[in-house]
Formats: structure tokens, C-alpha cells, sequence
């Protein structure tokens, strides 16, 4: 029984780790994203559209089964913790074999091995040293730092360059874990929201998607917001000063834009939106005493700020619209858009002893604008603004990045790093007597251009063995029997 | 003008294509020249892009001379226009670039512009190092479709959005037209191993037909409106955009009629694939001849889609089911139902090229094993590019909206195009699946590239809005 346990293990193991199942799930992962983002995902739409785009009926089973939001239904995860999982078992599984041939490289090619290697050569040679010298300099000349084997029955040279290619590809391996790694702990403990302040505003609390609230240990405090616009009018820049309130006091202040967020004990805040809050800032009229008589005055008002004008009159700024209409002799709110301002101001005179409703602009059903002992000229209005911050907190994101820079490093190797051996054995005939010297050598990938590299090496090595200037190719063919 | 006295060397039955090719390019770049002479401005961008386009439809046609008839010096001549192409390609370029002040990443368009220019690049790279030839006769038309979608897509220099004012955006775009024009060579690579691999001729009929009939299908399907009329989007010559309705819904005007020309092409275009099947069931090769001719039909067809599509909606005011009154449309308005269907051409033009010329083709193109092997070496430079494209893509996500992953569209897609070719070079370098699998594999890759490139931007929204 224990032994069909285990049996059942290893080939669960075999199954895991086998290129096959990887396949398969990769496909999985690909057909499932590829549903993702033909079907309008939830966290991405706004629900009345995800109404508008399906009948009830389908919604429905979409949402059940979890179409709607497949980059966060439980089995797409699963399915990314299998894939992770089936990129360790195929690593650990394959990881020992590269591993003994990085730690113990095949240093001296037995026979079998010289018969089958390619590319090879032999070169005629008078006596082994004499061969062996002649390879190490033409090896040194390209730059490698060639070794002598020496074992009990036999000796050679063997040389490489870049061993560690051989192992690139568990980097690569290494960094993707390292990325989902980070995703993973974003997904666990990071969060993100929404902040939006108006100019002058304090607040801590995170709007979380969702409709939930996070409360912050510290506070932003938006000292100025604004826009700068090409000038056809399309948005250039929007800028937020902001300064970082903890315990009643600035602890760190910083003007973000877009592209350059403010980060502050692990929490960032991005430059996301920026724009009219609705509410007046300021409204600046120049206010004439009815009758013509007496000097002008410039006054400002913020809603519901009340300033006198003479001793007897005061005037409230009682209402702001920001697009009217006027039905019944009744002043109605439109809509929160700036179309079409009114502003409702009240002139109190205790002279006559009343208020009078003034309207900008003048409505002679509802105000009495003429009977006010001032007359109002407003000369400009000015809105407030509000800033809109994307507000993160991801503790993963330094595993993502150091795997992506891990991937491009290891990326690197696997396809531009090429391991290079190259083995030189002397071998002599004991009946003849003659030696001859094998040269063999291989490249782990890019084999076409390493044939070229060899074929030069076989080339220096010739040249070393007969250090006399070459005339002619004959007669080195001559030469080098004769030696 | 230069091209035509260089011409008559060795008289030479291939000789005509060279001379007729320089006449057209003389004729074009004459005409070019009146029109600078009348604007007076010789370096703008519309004539940059004019001679671009003169220049790669030269080299195009006998990049596709030298496929039919084999004659070498039409290389030499195809490779000088490409060079040429490329020099007023740059220049547009440079022009756009000095004129916006940004890096010219930011819109389709502007990255059309340096895809194009990167397959242009790669055309020759392929083909003085590697001697592919016949590349041209592939990716000549691809770019050739890319600035006709250019002069389409034609837009003012506009500034740069918040969002899109950053260098990791440069460098995102940058590494990604690298990774998909890397990604076009090794389909055209992947090709031409299928032809020299000895696939049979009558299989390239059958993806030919398919293809085209997926491009036809497409189209009827989504806009063939009552009555036999084809729907378009509604355009705005004043302000040079798509009319919208509200927030992300355009308004469709109903051309008439051309909707059965769509529908009739379609039925043409598939006769060569029911022909094909019924050849394979009945085993009787007398259906395969039928459906040759059948290609041959469905050319002479397209053509005809092609021209009444270009002459209805260049202008011209149509009804709309939505609203009432009569709203103009244009080409600029649907830029991929333009290029499908001139795709459509090309593809159906190439398969009577290996028809017709297949022993040439096998004879001019490197070994099949070679093919493979550069196949390999070329998406060897994709995925690397493909991995870093995804990785500043996110940096950049990151310092703007404050997530490196947030599963848009584009994002997903990229992802998918990475895991495609991930597959590949695993199966690749453990099971050692080398020849047609991975050929297929290859082209597999590229069509989710166009998908992403393409498909993503104009039928899956997201955050990728402004490209």
C-alpha cells in the first residue's frame, strides 16, 4: 500500500513537472485572460453598462460562474498558483541534472564521446607536449584560459567560457516566482483608492473600491492644486502641492505631478484627476450706490460671507447656481454642471429696514435688483478646484521590479550568453606510432556561428604547430608530416 | 526620376518590370514635385509620407517581380528603393518628431510610422545577412498597408496628454514596435520555411481562403445593416474625427447596397475553400483546378470590393439608423476595414505567386533548415524585446496610475503574446519541436500580435485609449 502511495506521488510529481502540463496550463491561462477581456469585467465598468450590454438572464450566469471578474475569481488565481507551482516542480525536477553539469564539468572527452562530438578535427603532431603547448597558446591568443587534465591513463586540455549560461534559464524561472511572488503580497496586504480634496482641504480617509473607507495613520493636506494648458486648450500638466500631516505637524511636503507620485511610509499618492469642485471661491463684484451718487466698491465674497457696504447695508452672498433656470418665479438648480451661473446675493438695509434679493444675472420676476439700494456689477468668478489622488499601498511591488530586472538579466544569458568548451586530446597509435592531436568543441546554443569560431581555433592551433611564416599551403602540407 | 536612366543595363525579358516600376516612380515623384511646387513647402510631412509610400510600392513590386520571374537584379534595384523608402521614412519621422516636440510615439499613427520603419529595417537586415530575398515580397505589402493606413490615420500633432508625458513611455513604444516588427519578419521567415518545407500548395489555398473569408466574414457580420447596406462610422471632416453620439458610442451611416457586394464577395471568396474540402472528401483533384480558378475569381472580386469600398465612403453623405438626417464618412473613419480588405488582395495575390512560381521560390529561398534556424535567431530577438516591453509598459502604469498590473485589455493581450511565445521556445528547446510545428507556432504568434496591436485597440477598450 505504502509503496502504491508513493508510486501515486512520483507520478503525481512526473505530471507536475512535465513540460506537458505546463503546456496545457499556460494554454488555460491564455484562453481564460483572452474570455477576460472580451466580456466586460466588472471592477473596469460602470454597472448600469454591464446592464445595458447583458440581459439579465446572462448577467446572471456570467456572474456566477465568474465571468465578470476573471482576474480575481478564485480559480484564476488557483490556475496561476498551479502554473507557479508546475514552474518549480519543472525546475527542481530538471535543476540537479544542470546543476552536476555546472559544478563538474566534463573536463576530459573519453573515446566514444570524440567519435559522436562535432564539430572536431585532428591535426598530425611529432610528439604530444609539442601539440598540447600548441593548443594552449592559440587558446590563450582567443582569449580562454585553457587547463590541463591530467588523470592516470590520460591527459589533455580543456577550456570554457560562460559556464554559467547553463543555468540562465532558472534565473529566469527564479524571476518570474519572484514576480508572482510580489503580486501575490500586493493582492494580499496592498490596497488602493481615491482621495479627493478641495484647495485648502485635510483629510486621511481612502475611498476603497467597493464603496469601503480606509483610514490613514497620517493625513494629506492639499495646499494648492492647478492646470497648465497647451494652447489649444488641451490639458499640459496637473500639478497638487502636498504636505503630509502627522500629529499636527508638516512632516514632508512635495508638489506631484502626473508621473511623479508622492510617497510616504510605503503609501503612494498619484496625480490622477484635477478639476471644478462646484463651489465658488471667490466672486468679485464692484457694488454702485443706487442713484449715482457716492463711490464705487470692489468687493469679494465667498459663499455665505456677508461684508457691509456703508454703515446702514450689509450684503450676504446667500446662493450660488451653477446652471439655472427660472419657471413660476421660482430659481431652479439645473444641473451641477458650469453652464449657466446664477448667484443669489442678499442687501440688507437697515435704513429701510428689509432685505432685498439680488440676482446675478438680473431676473425681474423673482429679484428686485432695482429697488436694492446698490447696483451690482460682477467682474469675475472664481471656482474652486478640487485634486483627485490615486492612493496605493504596494508592499510586493520590490519583488516584482527585482524580478524584472532579474528576467532581463537572465534573458540575456539564455539567448546571447553562450556556453563555448573546447577539449584537446593527443592521441597516439601504439603500433605506429604516430600522434595525432583531436580537437573538439561545443556551444550550447548559436551552433553555426560557433562552427566559424572553431574552425579559427583549429586555424591558430596549425599556425602555433608550425611557427614558420606559410608561403605556401603545400608546403605546410609538406611540413607538417615530415616534422 | 534617377531610377529610370540607371535602368537599361543588360536587355533582359525582366527588364520591362524594372523600367515600367521607374516610370511609375518617375511619374509619381513628378507629380509629387507639381504639388510642392504649388504649396512651395518641399519638407512636409504629406510629401514625406507621399515618397515613403512611392518608394516601398516600388520596391514592393519588384520585391514580388523578382518572386514570379526570378531575375536577380531586380534585388538590387527593390533594395534601392527600400533604401530610399526608408530615408523619407526616417525623414517623416524626423520631421513629425521636430514638429510635436515629443518622441512621435503617442498615436497610432505615430507608431505606424516607426513600425514601418522597423520592417523596412529588418527587410534588409534579412536580406544582406541572411540572403532572404524574397522577404520583400512579404513585408513590402505590409508596409505598404501601414502608410496607406497612415495617410488614413493622418492626424494634427497633438500635445501630449498628462499621462503620456513620460520617457518610460518612449521607451515602452520603442521596444515594442522592436518586438512586433521582430515578430512580422519571423511569420514571413515562418512562410517561407512552410513553402520550402514542401507543404503542399493546395494547404496554402485553404489558409489563403480562409483568411480572406475571415476578413469578409468579419465585415458582414458586424456591419451589414437592412437592405443590403454596409455600415460605417460616421465622420467629422472639420474636426478630422468619428462622429460620437455620447461618451465612446460612434455614429454608423448606412451605405447602401455595398453591404451585398460585401456579402457576394464573401460567397466568392469562400468557393475556393468549399471546393478545396469537397476535394479532400471526394479525393478527386479535378476540384482543386476549380478552386484555383475560384482564387483567381475571388481576386478579380476583392478588387472590386476594394475599389467600390475606396469610391463609397471617401465621401459622399449616407442616412443613419440612429439619427435622422444625412452624415458624411470616410476612409480615415474605418482605416481596418481598408486594410483587411486590401490585405485580403495581398494575401489572395501571394498564393497565385506560389501557384504559379513555386519550383523559382524553392530555388531562391535559403534551405528549409536555414529558414527554421532564422526563424528561431529572429524570435530569440522578439521575446527578450516582447519581455522588457511588458515590464516598462508596467514601470510606466506604475508611476502614473499607481498599478503595475491592472489586467486592461492591452495589458492582457500583451501577456498572452508573451505566453505564446514562451510556448514556442519551450517547446522548442525541450521537446525539440523544430520545422512546421514551429513554423506554425510562429505564425500563430504573429496573428495574436496583430490582434493585440490592432484588434485590442479598436474593439476591446481600456486604458490603452490613446493608441
Amino acid at each position: 500500500m505504502s509503496l502504491n502511495l508513493r508510486a501515486l506521488a512520483h507520478k503525481t510529481w512526473r505530471t507536475i513537472a512535465s513540460i506537458q502540463t505546463g503546456v496545457v496550463l499556460l494554454i488555460l491561462v491564455v484562453i481564460l485572460s483572452a474570455v477576460g477581456t472580451i466580456v466586460l469585467q466588472r471592477p473596469a465598468t460602470e454597472p448600469d453598462e454591464m446592464q445595458s450590454a447583458y440581459s439579465p438572464h446572462v448577467l446572471r450566469i456570467l456572474d456566477a460562474v465568474g465571468l465578470t471578474d476573471v482576474f480575481h475569481a478564485w480559480w484564476f488565481l488557483g490556475l496561476l498558483l498551479l502554473v507557479s507551482l508546475c514552474i518549480v516542480a519543472a525546475s527542481i525536477d530538471r535543476f540537479p541534472n544542470s546543476w552536476r553539469y555546472f559544478s563538474r564539468p566534463y573536463k576530459y572527452p573519453d573515446e566514444s564521446f570524440r567519435r559522436a562530438s562535432h564539430p572536431q578535427k585532428s591535426l598530425a603532431i611529432a610528439d604530444e607536449e609539442s601539440g598540447l603547448v600548441a593548443a594552449e597558446r592559440a587558446l590563450h591568443s582567443l582569449g580562454f584560459k585553457p587547463e590541463r587534465v591530467v588523470r592516470e591513463d590520460h591527459f589533455g586540455i580543456f577550456a570554457e567560457r560562460h559556464r554559467i549560461s547553463e543555468l540562465a534559464v532558472y534565473i529566469v524561472h527564479a524571476s518570474l516566482l519572484l514576480i508572482f511572488f510580489g503580486t501575490i503580497v500586493d493582492g494580499i496586504w496592498g490596497w488602493r483608492g481615491y482621495l479627493s480634496l478641495n484647495e485648502g482641504q485635510t483629510s486621511n480617509m481612502v475611498e476603497i473600491r467597493g464603496g469601503s473607507t480606509r483610514t490613514l495613520p497620517f493625513a494629506i493636506r492639499c495646499d494648492a492644486a492647478g492646470q497648465e494648458n497647451y494652447k489649444d486648450g488641451t490639458p499640459k500638466k496637473w500639478w497638487s502641492q502636498l504636505a503630509v500631516v502627522e500629529d499636527g505637524r508638516d512632516v514632508q511636503k512635495k508638489e506631484i505631478v502626473v508621473n511623479d507620485p508622492l510617497l510616504y511610509s510605503g503609501v503612494r499618492f498619484y496625480q490622477s484627476s484635477y478639476g471644478l469642485n462646484g463651489k465658488v471661491d471667490k466672486f468679485l463684484l464692484v457694488a454702485t450706490p443706487s442713484g449715482g451718487s457716492g463711490e464705487k466698491k470692489e468687493i469679494g465674497l465667498a459663499l455665505n460671507d456677508t461684508v457691509s457696504l456703508d454703515a446702514d447695508t450689509t450684503v450676504r452672498f446667500a446662493e450660488f447656481l451653477p446652471d439655472f433656470a427660472v419657471h413660476d418665479g421660482q430659481v431652479y438648480k439645473k444641473s451641477n454642471y458650469l453652464e449657466n451661473p446664477a448667484a443669489h446675493l442678499v442687501v440688507t438695509s437697515k435704513r429701510a429696514g428689509k432685505d432685498f434679493d439680488v440676482w446675478i444675472p438680473q431676473m425681474d420676476e423673482v429679484a428686485d435688483n432695482s429697488k436694492a439700494p446698490y447696483q451690482f456689477q460682477a467682474t469675475d468668478l472664481k471656482m474652486g478646484h478640487f485634486t483627485g489622488l490615486q492612493v496605493s499601498h504596494e508592499p510586493g511591488q520590490w519583488g516584482v521590479w527585482s524580478g524584472v530586472v532579474l528576467i532581463g538579466i537572465g534573458l540575456a544569458f539564455v539567448f546571447y550568453v553562450v556556453h563555448t568548451r573546447f577539449w584537446v586530446v593527443p592521441v597516439c597509435d601504439p603500433k605506429t606510432g604516430k600522434c595525432s592531436l583531436w580537437i573538439g568543441g561545443s556551444a550550447n546554443r548559436n551552433r553555426d556561428a560557433f562552427e566559424q569560431r572553431f574552425n579559427h581555433l583549429v586555424e591558430l592551433v596549425e599556425e602555433e604547430l608550425n611557427p614558420v611564416p606559410r608561403t605556401s599551403a603545400s608546403e605546410q602540407v609538406a611540413t607538417v608530416p615530415g616534422n | 526620376m534617377a531610377r529610370a536612366k540607371a535602368e537599361p543595363q543588360q536587355p533582359n525579358t525582366g527588364m520591362t518590370l524594372i523600367v515600367l516600376v521607374g516610370l511609375a516612380i518617375a511619374f509619381l515623384l513628378f507629380m509629387a514635385f507639381l504639388n510642392v511646387v504649388k504649396s512651395g513647402n518641399l519638407l512636409n510631412e504629406t510629401n514625406l509620407l507621399f515618397a515613403t509610400l512611392i518608394f516601398y510600392s516600388g520596391a514592393g513590386a519588384l520585391y514580388l517581380g523578382f518572386g514570379v520571374t526570378g531575375t536577380e537584379s531586380y534585388v538590387k534595384f527593390a533594395s534601392l528603393a527600400t533604401w530610399l523608402g526608408l530615408l523619407a521614412n526616417t525623414a517623416a519621422i524626423a520631421h513629425r518628431w521636430y514638429e510635436s516636440g515629443h518622441v512621435p510615439f503617442s498615436s497610432v499613427y505615430e507608431m505606424l510610422l516607426s513600425f514601418v520603419w522597423t520592417l523596412a529595417v529588418l527587410t534588409l537586415v534579412a536580406e544582406k545577412k541572411y540572403g532572404v530575398k524574397v522577404i520583400g515580397t512579404v513585408t513590402m505589402p505590409v508596409a505598404i498597408v501601414g502608410v496607406v493606413l497612415m495617410q488614413l490615420l493622418r492626424t494634427e500633432v497633438h500635445p501630449l496628454v498628462p499621462a503620456l508625458q513620460s520617457t518610460w513611455l518612449h521607451v515602452h513604444v520603442a521596444l515594442a514596435m522592436l518586438a512586433y516588427a521582430a515578430c512580422a519578419l519571423s511569420f514571413a521567415l515562418a512562410m517561407m520555411f512552410l513553402i520550402q518545407d514542401n507543404t503542399k500548395t493546395e494547404t496554402f489555398l485553404a489558409v489563403t481562403s480562409a483568411s480572406t473569408l475571415a476578413i469578409y466574414a468579419s465585415v458582414v457580420l458586424t456591419r451589414f445593416e437592412k437592405w443590403g447596406g454596409l455600415s460605417l462610422v460616421a465622420w467629422n471632416p472639420e474636426q478630422k474625427s468619428e462622429v460620437f453620439l455620447s461618451r465612446g458610442v460612434r455614429l454608423f451611416v448606412t451605405v447602401p447596397d455595398l453591404g451585398w457586394l460585401m456579402t457576394l464577395t464573401l460567397l466568392v471568396v469562400a468557393s475556393p475553400l468549399v471546393f478545396y474540402g469537397l476535394a479532400r472528401w471526394k479525393r478527386n483533384d479535378s476540384f482543386l483546378t476549380l478552386a484555383n480558378r475560384a482564387v483567381f475569381l475571388s481576386i478579380l472580386l476583392q478588387v472590386m470590393a476594394v475599389v467600390m469600398f475606396i469610391l463609397r465612403a471617401s465621401d459622399g453623405r449616407y442616412p443613419s439608423l440612429d439619427t435622422d438626417g444625412l452624415f458624411p464618412t470616410s476612409l480615415a473613419a474605418s482605416p481596418f476595414i481598408l486594410s483587411g480588405l486590401v490585405g485580403g488582395v495581398f494575401i489572395s495575390l501571394l498564393y497565385l505567386l506560389l501557384l504559379w512560381r513555386r519550383p523559382d521560390l524553392a530555388r531562391l529561398l535559403p534551405s528549409a533548415d536555414n529558414l527554421d534556424r532564422i526563424t528561431y535567431k529572429t524570435i530569440c530577438l522578439a521575446f527578450p524585446l516582447l519581455t522588457l516591453m511588458i515590464a516598462s509598459g508596467a514601470y510606466w502604469a506604475n508611476q502614473t496610475w499607481g498599478s503595475y498590473w491592472s489586467w486592461d485589455p492591452k495589458e492582457t493581450w500583451a501577456a498572452i503574446t508573451w505566453l505564446v511565445y514562451a510556448g514556442y521556445l519551450h517547446m522548442r528547446v525541450t521537446r525539440g519541436w523544430r520545422g512546421r510545428r514551429a513554423a506554425y507556432f510562429a505564425i500563430i504568434g504573429f496573428a495574436v500580435v496583430m490582434f493585440t496591436f490592432f484588434g485590442v485597440t479598436y474593439l476591446l477598450p481600456g486604458l490603452h485609449a490613446y493608441a
